[in-house]
């Protein structure tokens, strides 16, 4: 009787194992053939506005290791981490603003390591920015310090135009001093931090003399980027400027009325047509709104007579973000409600800047491209848009940032479209 | 003769009784007021002169203003305050708070939520404080005070917060009592890895100077006892920090695992602790704050704890913040109380958070929006409403410094033809 129990023992034993082994193997059947999670992030049913790829539609969007991975209909759900539901929800690049003033710090009085530009990261994500570009506050003297002390810490990705003047905007207004001028220095700086820096930038200068104008523009001529032309040249007149400025250089602040520029709209509220020659030759038109850089008296007859803006460039700083400008959703809102569709909008503010820019890696939703990507809700009700003249432009129609990822990584959900519902 | 000596007399009169009317600089019509200190919550009118509140009342006359705006169904309230914030916003990419990266320059956050004065908690102690005046204060149009932490370096790092060597009473209270004592009102607490000395520090400082003292208290593994702090080391007055966050690993929290409040919070509370909101980036958390005010245990103060980390998280703003409270079911009065009037109170600036006659004309406008909102915590864990504020106007010493949708501004002329 003793043998036959140990039989009987043995023959359960085997029996167990050879059970243990069929489960193994049809678990492992199971994990060869079930779908691997291959996205970080899925975002489905959003409509897809990716003008570089002429992209206007319903579409999914996968990401993966920071970035874009995929765009189709249908991607299948299981095959991501994360899913975003952007239905109702318009999927774009994240914005490139072609126009700030972010080379912040302490000293007062100042534009450059100064407390009249601002921090990127306080402003850009909340309203769908993933790239803004600096607009000259720093130049071959200090952009060192602006790469150490704001670039290398900043979330926002941040691009710079150099200033011709070696120690950017250093004052609070124009100067006439041009020593600190030095085409080598400048195309040595541009050259060494290429990665960093998209051209030279001329403004703020008082003088009559066109060198500053010229060697910044040979500078960028030698570096093959383009001239930003800003504000406050008083001596300057317009004509001469867009004449000097070649195909791809850019002019800002382009719907301004003060009296240190010849207005684009005359006083009859005719646009100048070499004004729309220049822009019909390359020259590019930035919004540049600021305080003080936007008229709705010049921007609305402008649009209307064929001078549309290339880029929608801010102009943020401590004196537009809480004036008429607010923010970059603000301005593409304004031009939504003078009846630009939203196709539009996006594309002023995303691909547009990228090609001015020669970034082309930028301000797109190709695969493979970096996954900076902006998720904007259209509003429909009752707004008021307001100018550098305190006036108000009604509209129905506005913009808000639901959702800002930059590079692969969420870093702004208006709504908690990420988040898990809290369960009481 | 007489009859045009007479006529002549009630003409000069009416010509200087029109010219007398034209008193007001700006005349705010047709809002509903809450304000607190004075129990109004009430379709009123504001109107603002010379930097300071003239009037409120029902009906006053549009032709007494130089300036009307109109807002006819918003809200009127007075300025926010913020009572935790980090503003001592600076260059040194060493540094954490103090002088550095993590804090924030004020003006970008605080008119466009309404706020127009915030109260730095403890970014600078008494060795930093005047360059945070210089650099910060003095250039800021937002209304900057200052907790003075007892760490005389302030919130340099975490490791130089441990120096118990730095932490001088004395200095501090002169500080506050000899220099500065219309900017400070009070001595933060903050960051300490050990026992109750630097509590203790800072409430001698505060006992010095007779102000309030704020704590942050929780980076102690195992966590110290809150309700030892509560009943034997802070005072009626003192200020707790971070009340709905979840470690819970080092630091002890408010409702326990069982989602109970622990009974000794209400006595604290009764006892006249002070329980800030202290939002952050890391100290508000859904399962904390639902049962909290479920169980009736409301903060006596909402703030932000702005900052990098808190800026484009969970928090994002004040507005935002208040919003939550609607959120879990606060009336809209209750909110505008801990985020006006309790605050000014508990730093002991009662003049600020009201709109008194003769106080300065700091106000917010509010719409309520409605619609499908989701509120975040710090956990990443999302918490539906239907209500959010948003700020339309905001007034710093009588001059508009916000305006969203134009309300101060002349319609352009609309030469489009449609």
């Amino acid at each position: 009787m003793k043998n036959r129990s140990a039989y009987t023992s043995k023959i359960r034993n085997r029996h167990r194992t050879i059970e243990r082994i069929k489960l193994l193997i049809v678990l492992m059947s199971v994990a060869a053939y079930a779908p691997a999670q291959q996205y970080d992030l899925l975002i489905i049913n959003g409509h897809v506005i990716d003008p570089k790829n002429k992209i206007d539609a319903v579409l999914d969007v996968a990401v993966a290791d920071g970035k874009i991975a995929k765009l189709a209909t249908g991607i299948d759900s299981l095959q991501s981490k994360k899913i975003i539901d952007a239905k109702g929800l318009y999927v774009v690049p994240g914005l490139i603003d072609m126009h700030t003033h972010v080379f912040v710090g302490s000293k007062p009085g100042t534009f450059a390591d100064g407390m009249y530009s601002v921090s990127a990261d306080d402003f850009s994500f909340r309203s769908g920015v993933t790239t803004m570009v600096d607009a000259g506050t720093s130049g071959w003297q200090n952009f060192p310090l602006f790469k150490e002390q704001v670039i290398d810490h900043s979330q926002t990705r941040i691009l710079a135009f150099l200033n011709i003047f070696g120690t950017g905007l250093s004052s609070g207004q124009a100067i006439k001093d041009i020593s600190t001028i030095n085409e080598d220095s400048t195309v040595a700086i541009m050259q060494r931090y290429r990665d960093l820096i998209v051209g030279s930038r001329i403004g703020h200068f008082d003088g009559s003399d066109w060198t500053p104008f010229n060697t910044a523009l040979d500078a960028a001529t030698k570096m093959n980027e383009p001239l930003f032309v800003e504000c406050h040249l008083p001596q300057y007149s317009l004509r001469d400027q867009l004449k000097k400025m070649r195909p791809g250089d850019i002019i800002t602040h382009s719907y301004e009325e003060i009296t240190e520029r010849l207005p684009v709209v005359d006083s009859s509220g005719k646009l100048h047509s070499f004004v729309l020659d220049a822009q019909q030759r390359g020259v590019l038109f930035d919004v540049g709104h600021g305080g003080a850089g936007f008229w709705f008296s010049q921007a609305v007859p402008a649009f209307q007579q064929g001078l549309a803006p290339n880029t929608f460039g801010t102009d943020l700083h401590r004196f537009s973000m809480n004036a008429g400008m607010k923010s970059i959703l603000n301005i593409m809102s304004k031009y939504l409600n003078l009846g630009m569709s939203v196709n539009d909008v996006v594309t002023r503010a995303s691909w547009n800047a990228a090609k001015a820019l020669k970034h082309e890696e930028l301000g797109n939703l190709s695969e493979g491209s970096v996954a900076d990507i902006a998720i904007l809700n259209l509003q429909h009700g009752s707004f008021g848009f307001v100018d550098a003249g305190g006036k108000r432009l009604s509209g129905d129609k506005k913009l808000e940032a639901e959702l800002t990822i930059r590079a692969g990584k969420i870093v702004w959900d208006l709504n908690g479209l990420s988040a898990q519902p809290y369960q009481r | 003769m007489m009859k045009r000596l007479l006529s002549v007399i009630v003409f000069v009169l009416l010509v200087v009784q029109s010219m007398r009317a034209q008193q007001y600089d700006l005349l705010l019509k047709g809002g509903h007021v809450i304000d607190p200190k004075n129990k109004i919550d009430a379709e009123m009118d504001v109107a603002v002169s010379a930097g300071k509140i003239a009037q409120v009342a029902k009906n006053i006359n549009a032709k007494n203003a130089k300036q009307v705006i109109d807002v006819t169904g918003k809200y009127v309230t007075p300025g926010i305050i913020d009572m935790h914030v980090h503003a001592f916003n600076g260059a040194d990419v060493d540094s954490y708070i103090a002088n550095g990266l993590t804090s924030l320059p004020p003006d970008g956050f605080t008119f466009r939520a309404g706020v127009t004065t915030v109260v730095d908690a403890g970014s600078s102690g008494w060795r930093n404080f005047r360059q945070f005046k210089k650099q910060t204060i003095d250039k800021s149009q937002t209304r900057v005070l200052a907790f003075l932490n007892i760490v005389g370096t302030g919130m340099y790092g975490r490791f130089e917060e441990q120096d118990t060597s730095d932490m001088n009473p004395q200095q501090a209270a002169w500080m506050i009592k000899k220099l500065y004592p219309d900017i400070i009102v009070g001595i933060k607490s903050a960051h300490y890895w050990g026992d109750f000395t630097q509590v203790d520090k800072a409430v001698q400082a505060g006992n010095l100077a007779n102000v309030p003292v704020i704590v942050d208290f929780g980076e102690h593994d195992p966590p110290n006892s809150i309700e030892a702090l509560f009943m034997q080391h802070l005072r009626p007055g003192d200020i707790f920090t971070h009340t709905y966050s979840y470690g819970p690993k080092v630091r002890e929290t408010v409702v326990d695992e069982n989602q109970k409040v622990k009974p000794f919070i209400f006595k604290a509370q009764q006892r006249g602790i002070i329980f800030d909101v202290g939002h952050g980036g890391g100290a508000f958390s859904w399962r904390q704050a639902v049962p909290a005010v479920q169980q009736g245990f409301l903060p006596n103060v909402i703030s932000t704890d702005l900052h990098s980390q808190s800026m484009n998280g969970g928090m994002k703003d004040m507005s935002n913040v208040m919003s939550k409270f609607l959120a879990l079911g606060l009336s809209l009065n209750d909110v505008i109380l801990r985020s006006t009037w309790n605050p000014a109170q508990v730093i002991k600036r009662p003049e600020l958070g009201n709109l008194d006659v003769g106080a300065e004309a700091d106000i917010a406008v509010f719409s309520i929006r409605k619609g499908d909102f989701g509120f975040l915590d710090i956990r990443n864990t999302v918490l539906k409403g239907t209500q959010k504020l948003e700020t339309e106007l905001t007034l710093r010493a009588g001059k508009v410094m916000w305006d969203l949708n134009g309300l101060a501004a002349q319609p352009w002329e609309n030469e489009l033809k449609k």
